[in-house]
């Protein structure tokens, strides 16, 4: 699945090229694609934009892996801006690019945030994606105006029992998420379960899904 | 030792297959039919011209031969050699008459298959990149086709204990491959979706021939998708060869086919489900279970299909010699 095109990574962001080297490399096509949709060449030429627009204060670092398959699951509370946070972040500590579960399946912007990195949130997509070794952020359901951790997806909590998972806390810089200050990204430790579990199993799903929405729960509390 | 029939050896792909397996001493004969002459010279091997539409000439020969493992590329895709519906037909025949008089003479052992990735269907938000436990759901005549022929497979699996194996090929493209898919990408202007640019994956066709030697060594038994790394588009591929792409609204595919066709390269639905969502799959269980580590990537393929369209012409290097 990984594919080197053209010095292109599917799995790490490489640096922007200048604007006239890019527009050419766009008009004679030198760039590819992943079965997913993403374009990394286009990726890597949005990131300075992303990270001059969404700032970010990353800790917890340490707990992102540098390389292999991980499920990043994330608190969010209109989701627009949280998959961006946690992408600079990632981007940040380990230079590797994130593909968030939730690409909207309409027409054009869908298309979009593909070319940026987002899968379907289909469990046979993610499951896919963990299975070429991404990173993957999945979110928790929407909390809207209140705070806190909101419910995990099970179909999706079945489809990632057999990777890492990683609880990650997003808080906005500001009320409603406005930026007047940085947004705050914190990783947490990997979530593991006291005793041996089958992994695929729902039953699983379920005691992993209750261990994360409190960890994340915990490291949203973290002053 | 094993007698090896190789149908649809007059194609790319079967005659490519032939000459792989003139190099392996297991294959200890080698037949091809096929209802044209194989595309390049072999040394050992046997080629019979059949037509598939003589059913009881290919029945009655098959069952003479008595082949321990068939290699069926009497798979064939419509706009690639001859129109769709003869393909169609012709894949129907061959794929029931082969099948079932090998399986009439005992000997059969095992069977692998020609089919594609067209059997998943248009690529949809639940599986963008399917593995090979997808549920295939076809809506092209070629799709439907391929699925028919894994199912006279799956049959005999069932009736006689043989093991069918069924390669699902991402499109093959080569510089001197037919395809409707190649010719299309090779016009001066070519039609590619207005709103989106799904991705697509494609394959070469010595991976393919080298993916259908290795199940037949390693009588890998199920299907499996077979797809070149990576991934292109539309609007890119037509960039990277140079060509024009012209973005088509929706409504207007239907159209755009036919103007296509008048250019000189025919556009079969499964060209057209193609552009407009993309076709991928996902190849690790064929990498594993295979061992094809040196797949080339869909970008690689596609530059070769370009690099050979700027191949200054025979008559000039002929006028240089004299």
């Amino acid at each position: 699945m990984t594919a080197f095109d053209y010095g292109l990574d599917v799995e790490r962001a490489g640096p922007a090229e200048p604007l006239p080297t890019a527009l050419r490399r766009r008009f004679e096509g030198r760039y590819a694609f992943d079965g997913f949709g993403l374009d990394p060449h286009l990726a890597d030429l949005a990131r300075p934009v992303v990270s001059t627009v969404v700032r970010v204060e990353v800790s917890g670092e340490e707990h992102v892996p540098a390389e292999g398959a991980a499920a990043l699951v994330a608190n969010r509370g209109f989701g627009i801006f949280e998959p961006a946070a946690i992408g600079v972040a990632v981007h940040r500590a380990t230079g590797r690019r994130l593909r968030v579960v939730g690409a909207p399946n309409v027409p054009i912007v869908g298309s979009i945030f593909r070319r940026m990195g987002a899968i379907s949130d289909s469990p046979r997509d993610l499951a896919v994606a963990l299975r070429a070794g991404h990173l993957v952020a999945v979110p928790l359901a929407p909390t809207w105006l209140r705070t806190g951790a909101g419910t995990p997806p099970l179909p999706l909590m079945v489809a990632m029992t057999h990777a890492r998972i990683i609880p990650v806390a997003v808080t906005p810089g500001g009320p409603l998420g406005t930026m007047v200050r940085p947004w705050r990204v914190r990783f947490g430790p990997l979530v593991t379960l006291p005793d041996p579990y089958d992994a695929g199993d729902p039953l699983t799903a379920a005691r992993f899904a209750e261990a994360l929405r409190d960890s994340v729960a915990s490291l949203l509390r973290e002053p | 030792m094993t007698r090896v029939l190789v149908t649809g050896m007059g194609g790319e792909l079967g005659t490519r297959v032939a000459q792989l397996l003139e190099a392996r001493p297991w294959a200890s004969e080698i037949v091809g039919v096929d209802f044209v002459p194989p595309r390049r010279r072999l040394r050992r091997t046997e080629f019979r011209r059949i037509d598939p539409r003589d059913r009881e000439k290919l029945a009655q020969f098959v069952e003479t031969y008595a082949p321990n493992v068939i290699a069926h590329f009497g798979v064939y895709e419509p706009s690639s050699r001859m129109t769709p519906r003869s393909a169609i037909e012709r894949t129907d025949l061959c794929t029931i008459a082969t099948l079932s008089a090998a399986a009439r003479t005992g000997q059969l052992e095992y069977v692998v298959l020609r089919s594609g990735l067209e059997v998943y269907g248009p690529r949809d938000a639940h599986a963008s990149i399917p593995d090979e436990d997808v549920v295939p759901a076809p809506r092209t005549p070629y799709g439907v086709s391929l699925l028919d022929a894994e199912g006279v497979g799956a049959g005999l699996r069932t009736r006689s204990g043989t093991q069918v194996c069924a390669l699902r090929y991402a499109p093959v493209l080569g510089s001197h491959v037919p395809s409707p898919l190649g010719r299309l990408l090779r016009l001066p202007a070519v039609p590619v979706p207005a709103f989106g640019d799904p991705p697509f994956s494609v394959l070469h066709p010595d991976d393919a021939a080298l993916a259908m030697v290795r199940a037949i060594e390693r009588r890998y038994d199920g299907p499996l998708n077979i797809v070149g790394p990576g991934a292109a588009s539309p609007w890119q591929a037509a960039r990277l060869g140079g060509r024009v792409p012209v973005p088509v609204l929706p409504p207007f595919w239907e159209a755009a086919a036919r103007i296509v066709e008048i250019a000189g390269a025919a556009i079969a639905p499964h060209v057209v489900e193609l552009m407009r969502h993309g076709r991928t799959g996902e190849c690790d269980r064929a990498i594993d279970a295979l061992g094809l580590t040196e797949l080339r990537s869909t970008q690689e393929v596609l530059r070769e299909l370009f690099d050979w369209a700027q191949i200054v012409p025979l008559a000039t290097a002929r006028e240089a010699v004299a």
